[in-house]
């Protein structure tokens, strides 16, 4: 079977070969190498330097980090950050969870309707800010349909609002496609054996549905904690952080490209990688099969 | 030395989200019912696009009239030509293809050759290069942004396509998926190929390829949606007239056309800008589902 590997007598001509397939892996590593690997290291460095980009690094131990710590600014960032992640991708995730079970079918119908929910995935998060500063406007789409006749992106209490409706409207999509992935996954004999016994639609969910869903759960709100702190051009877009909108990514952008500290900048991302990692382990370790 | 390995192989299989797996199901009311509900919401959301075509063609006047109107009094569709004659937006649309074709060749390219490379070879140090790579999967490209520029920058690459495209040039979810399409593929095809006198690169191009070109295209599709997508490293590393990609250069244009008086030229730019990716979608709505499956590890 393995006949690339041939046991005892590796000749010189398959040495040359596997030296030859491990060339092939050169492109990618090496661009891995350069522009992941090594400011990936580098972040942690100049994280304790004061550094301007123009004049050499100046290192200041953990001022950077001190001075995060007591900038109220960068606390408002992460609370805004928070927010608009767990405004979004809260009800992003349960709304596709919902939708994904009335859709998982094969009816032309059903293919249709998914399409509809698909499609803000697919337009660029610029292009969707654009179109939403015209449904936030105070005589745009929103207001008209709601009746109401709000300034959403500037004002204090609606302008965080506005964009996680908007933020809901273009991810709910994105898990809808990862769970009906999922629930595709899911063998039919499964849901055969607990009717058979009697099982009805709840627990049907709750003794087959959920809990073979929970791999796919795990990933989705991995990736649902990503993505809310990725979040950025909304934000740049509509409301340029104002009006209690500054995430961390334009805070970091505007410490970093706009007061020239970049040294101050990279800590701010060393905490954002610290906060993920840890918050990925914790989420994993919810998500962890109990059984086996 | 290294021993032969003979890890399973599962099949490269798609994830199908188009073909759901076959339920004897009669048709039930509680079925009708949640369809019925389901394509309502699914309407409230496609009324935002609507909303945004119909407004895009309206005369300037009836842009944010009070009540709204759905359908334009009469159809401007000199509109269309706005962004083309006011703004440099085919610029922005010429730089944007330019970019996200250039990433995402290079992307297929270096993805293909090193999963094949993880699948098919032995060598030192394999694995745990495998594990490195995978390891970065979680990471979001912004925590590296600031160091990452400062390279570019020292390169000399700031403003400059080269700075747009080469960076992104692989991604660790590619080799992923490709890692794993190859796997798929026999060793007695390659071990055919081989006694037939075809040499690593032949039997990758003429044999691997032929073979894993779903997954390839489920790739170039994503990576191109992604690029087409990206906006906070373009701003950095190329934010000059000539380098603006859409996303940029839409901001751009937006910030000078606040008014209501520019909401129709936005908005046409808006939705042709989203256009390419849309139509994509549409057409491969089953690659990009491989294409976002792979990326969240789920196959």
């Amino acid at each position: 079977m393995a006949v690339l590997a041939l046991p005892r007598r590796r000749d010189s001509a398959d040495r040359r070969r596997h030296t030859t397939g491990m060339l092939l892996a050169i492109p990618a590593l090496a661009l891995f190498a350069v522009f992941a690997i090594y400011p990936m290291l580098r972040v942690f460095y100049l994280s304790v330097f004061d550094y301007s980009l123009t004049t050499p690094p100046k290192f200041v131990g953990m001022d950077n980090f001190a001075h995060l710590a007591t900038d109220p600014q960068f606390g408002e960032a992460v609370l805004q950050t928070v927010v608009y992640a767990a405004g979004t991708y809260v009800p992003a995730l349960a709304l596709a969870l919902v939708l994904a079970h009335a859709l998982n079918n094969r009816t032309r119908a059903g293919g249709l309707i998914r399409l509809l929910y698909f499609l803000p995935v697919a337009a660029s998060w610029v292009a969707v800010s654009v179109i939403w500063r015209v449904v936030l406007n105070p005589d745009g789409l929103l207001n008209q349909a709601l009746g109401l006749h709000l300034n959403w992106l500037t004002s204090s209490d609606t302008a965080m609002w506005g964009l996680v409706l908007m933020g809901v409207w273009k991810e709910t999509g994105f898990f809808l496609i990862l769970f009906l992935a999922g629930l595709q996954a899911i063998p039919g004999e499964l849901y055969e054996a607990s009717e058979l016994d009697g099982a009805g639609r709840w627990s049907r969910f709750r003794y087959v549905t959920w809990p073979m869903l929970r791999p796919v759960t795990a990933v989705c709100s991995v990736m649902a904690v990503i993505r809310g702190f990725q979040a950025f051009s909304p934000q740049l877009v509509l409301t340029n952080g104002g009006f209690g909108t500054e995430v961390v990514n334009l805070f970091v952008y505007k410490t970093a490209f706009e007061n020239a500290r970049m040294g101050r900048a990279s800590a701010v991302a060393v905490l954002m990688f610290l906060l993920l990692f840890v918050l990925t382990l914790v989420q994993l370790r919810v998500f962890a099969r109990r059984d086996r | 030395m290294t021993k032969p390995a003979t890890r399973p192989r599962p099949p490269a299989e798609a994830v199908r989200v188009a073909t759901p797996v076959r339920r004897r199901r009669k048709r039930h009311p509680g079925r009708v019912v949640a369809l019925v509900l389901t394509g309502l919401g699914g309407l409230a959301f496609i009324s935002v696009l609507v909303y945004a075509v119909l407004t895009a063609l309206k005369p300037a006047a009836e842009v944010l009239a009070v009540p709204m109107r759905w359908v334009p009094s009469t159809f401007e569709w000199s509109n269309l030509a706005l962004p083309f004659t006011e703004t440099p937006f085919a610029r922005y649309f010429l730089n944007s293809t330019v970019v996200g074709v250039s990433v995402t060749v290079l992307n297929v390219l270096t993805c293909t050759a090193a999963g094949y490379s993880f699948s098919k070879f032995r060598y030192r140090g394999r694995d745990a290069l495998f594990v490195i790579v995978l390891a970065t999967l979680m990471i979001p490209v912004e925590i590296i942004y600031v160091p990452l520029y400062s390279l570019v920058y020292s390169l000399g690459w700031v403003d400059s396509f080269a700075g747009l495209i080469i960076p992104a040039g692989t991604s660790a979810f590619g080799i992923f998926l490709m890692r794993q399409a190859i796997d798929g593929v026999p060793d007695e095809l390659l071990e055919a190929a081989r006694l037939d006198g075809a040499g690593v690169v032949r039997t990758l191009v003429s044999i691997v390829v032929p073979v894993v070109r779903g997954p390839m295209a489920a790739l170039a599709l994503f990576v191109f949606m992604l690029n087409w997508d990206s906006h906070l490293w373009p701003l950095l590393v190329a934010s000059d007239d000539d380098h603006r990609t859409l996303p940029v250069g839409l901001a751009a244009m937006q910030a000078n056309n606040l008014g209501s008086a520019g909401v129709p030229m936005m908005l046409v730019a808006a939705l042709l800008a989203a256009l390419p990716t849309v139509l994509l979608f549409v057409t491969l709505q089953r690659r990009f589902v491989e294409g976002v499956t792979a990326s969240a590890g789920l196959r």
